[in-house]
């Protein structure tokens, strides 16, 4: 297990235009045949660096300046959840970069398939906000780093503000709101849902590996299963659901908000009165990378300025660059739900905290027995 | 030996025959190794594609998880823990009645068009069959794909009875829901009902049909008596070939099925992912083929109890 945790990553990771992309990268097939696709559509060269990162990533918008060095876009493939890349990678799968969250960071390090990042190898690297890069387990030593962050954010409760009667304050008792059951949506990663169901317990992440925390999540877990009308990986089907009113709430990360206002969906992407879910992702370096050189292109290019700017206005994401926020106001910003500081949206809410192997293998185990109904 | 005929010919005529001939008046004497060697790329295949395979299922299913490794030493814990927790059963009990629905379903549905295509169509049977095959002429997540358009809360269904006024909400059932499950198998899996059903009807002989009628059977007795029975091979194989994939089918119930929808493949596919549990993985796959198996054989043993019966 392991891994998957982002859950992080994977709220990033959906985009929304190419849904039908998408739904078939949740659905685990396009681990398969996107990228096979993807490739041979973009006559990827054998010698462009390979991504494997979460559905919504594949955009070019994301790798103007290794396009502008390299002539093509990386190649790609991609994953529905942290996890299953760690499995897919741990089974022999080399690629040069992959983007796990901060959560599962140590544990993907602690495999040894990933090797530490030069900064002085990147371009942008003086513009990378350091509160973010000094999470914990990304030390390398002498200067270098694991993960190089590149994007940051939440995950809460889009609703629909039309359909869904607020009582009160916004809240995660949304997702347990017996009023709307049968229309309550949900990402089916433990790594996202199990700790939104500790925000919703009232575990402090601090505790969460103890027993007692372990039974009061569990319990609301089981609480909210008959309510939900799907769990999944893909946040395609999520926002479909949503701009439908199939879903009245669902748990997203930022960027299914901002896709579906930006279609002029009344949705809002909740505020919870307990603090929402925040995390931050990055890019590893595969220890046996076949093109190095380029893969450190792939990581300059996300950490570019272009790049943060596309994140942070189409998708709703914070980004690592300090200077990516400087085309935006602070009532853009605010609208958004981001800050120039990361610190004051990632610690207003609950950051996910490591986790050891064993609670990552225990806490799925269960999670995934609850959505079958024990 | 191709190009040596004359001394295998000479061999069999027990005429003295050049040594390098031996072998090959070997494989003309013996029967059984000359089928052997017939069969050796397939058995070759077999060994390398399932035996060896299976076996390294079987083993791994005694092992035990250990943080990203294993433990091998052999244990049967995992199938204690298949045989006393009560999610596993559930989702076998599950699997098995979904894919038993779809089963009799889709044969039910094929039948008569099998039927129609066999008796009545006499120009030009093979349009008709590949016309009745179309569906498959498409990929299989591209099926599952459709009916996740036609049933879903806008899809083709609800939104035309919605039109219509038959319903003032759209149905909720139709997706993320057993039901749903059930019509793609039955619909994603038709062509394997069809043409083994149209094979043993179209072998039957018409001269039975005839006699059956002139000895004073009416049609429908006529069906039960002859027709029925002369196919049910065809009905057999239609059943295994739909029921056994379906069983441990893993796509369908993943987009369609909804939280009560998961079947078993499922929650194999989550130990081999999220939980990363791979023994208790290859048990339940070893568990899952356990029962196709039985539940195959006690199906085979009820038809031909059933034909004795009838004939």
């Amino acid at each position: 297990m392991d891994v998957l945790d982002q859950l992080g990553a994977v709220r990033e990771g959906k985009l929304s235009r190419r849904r039908f992309i998408k739904e078939l990268t949740a659905a685990g097939v396009a681990v398969t045949m996107v990228p096979a696709g993807a490739r041979r559509a973009m006559a990827a060269s054998e010698d462009q660096a390979t991504f494997f990162t979460w559905g919504g990533y594949d955009i070019p918008e994301l790798f103007q300046p290794y396009q502008a060095k390299n002539g093509e876009l990386p190649n790609f493939s991609i994953f529905g959840g942290s996890e299953e890349a760690l499995t897919k990678m741990r089974g022999g799968f080399v690629v040069d970069v992959s983007h796990p969250c901060n959560q599962a960071l140590p544990r993907w390090v602690a495999t040894g398939l990933f090797q530490p990042i030069e900064t002085a190898r990147l371009s942008n690297w003086a513009d990378v906000m350091p509160e973010i890069v000094a999470l914990p387990g990304n030390d390398a030593g002498s200067g270098n780093v694991w993960m190089a962050p590149f994007d940051w954010g939440q995950t809460s409760v889009t609703y629909r503000t039309d359909i869904f009667e607020l009582e009160g304050e916004e809240s995660w008792d949304m997702l347990w709101d017996q009023r709307y059951g049968g229309r309550l949506g949900s990402l089916s990663a433990g790594a996202d849902a199990w700790w939104c169901g500790a925000i919703k317990a009232g575990v402090d992440f601090a505790d969460i590996a103890t027993e007692e925390a372990f039974e009061k999540i569990a319990a609301v877990m089981r609480e909210q299963r008959p309510l939900i009308r799907v769990y999944t990986d893909d946040t395609t089907t999520l926002e479909q659901a949503l701009a439908s009113g199939e879903l009245v709430a669902a748990m997203t990360w930022n960027s299914s908000a901002s896709l579906l206002q930006a279609e002029g969906v009344p949705v809002k992407f909740a505020k919870p009165k307990e603090g929402a879910l925040t995390w931050v992702c990055g890019a590893v370096i595969h220890k046996d990378a076949p093109n190095l050189d380029r893969a450190y292109d792939v990581i300059d290019s996300l950490l570019s300025v272009e790049t943060g700017q596309f994140m942070i206005n189409d998708y709703g994401y914070g980004h690592s660059n300090a200077k990516s926020f400087e085309a935006f106001d602070e009532a853009t910003l605010q609208g958004l739900g981001l800050s120039k500081n990361p610190l004051e949206i990632l610690q207003a809410g609950h950051f996910q905290v490591p986790q050891t192997q064993e609670w990552e293998t225990r806490m799925n185990e269960t999670f995934e027995q609850i959505k079958a109904g024990f | 030996m191709v190009d040596t005929p004359h001394p295998n010919r000479s061999a069999e005529a027990g005429a003295p025959m050049p040594r390098t001939s031996r072998l090959t008046a070997l494989l003309h004497r013996s029967e059984a190794l000359r089928g052997y060697l017939l069969m050796a790329p397939t058995l070759l295949i077999m060994t390398l594609g399932i035996a060896i395979p299976f076996l390294i299922l079987v083993a791994m299913s005694t092992w035990t998880r250990d943080g990203f490794g294993f433990d091998t030493t052999p244990t049967i814990n995992n199938y204690l823990r298949v045989w006393t927790e009560p999610v596993f059963g559930a989702l076998m009990t599950r699997s098995f009645w979904i894919s038993g629905v779809a089963t009799v379903a889709t044969v039910i549905l094929c039948y008569p068009m099998a039927y129609y295509v066999a008796f009545h169509v006499h120009r030009r049977k093979m349009l008709w069959i590949i016309l009745m095959t179309l569906p498959f002429w498409t990929s299989y997540l591209l099926r599952v794909f459709a009916w996740k358009v036609i049933l879903g809360y806008e899809g083709v269904i609800n939104s035309g009875l919605m039109s219509l006024g038959f319903i003032e909400q759209p149905l909720e059932f139709l997706l993320y829901s057993q039901e749903a499950v059930i019509i793609t198998l039955a619909h994603a899996w038709a062509a394997f009902a069809i043409l083994p059903i149209y094979v043993s009807l179209e072998k039957i002989d018409r001269s039975l049909l005839e006699a059956a009628t002139d000895l004073g059977d009416g049609p429908v007795r006529r069906f039960l008596r002859v027709t029925l029975p002369l196919s049910m091979p065809g009905v057999i194989a239609a059943s295994f070939l739909i029921f056994i994939p379906t069983t441990g089918d893993y796509i369908t119930p993943a987009l369609l099925g909804g939280p009560d929808g998961a079947m078993i493949g499922n929650f194999i596919q989550l130990q081999f992912g999220p939980v990363n549990n791979w023994p208790m993985g290859a048990t339940l796959a070893i568990v899952l083929m356990f029962w196709i198996t039985a539940v195959a054989l006690a199906f085979l043993f009820l038809t031909r109890a059933l034909r004795e019966r009838l004939t």
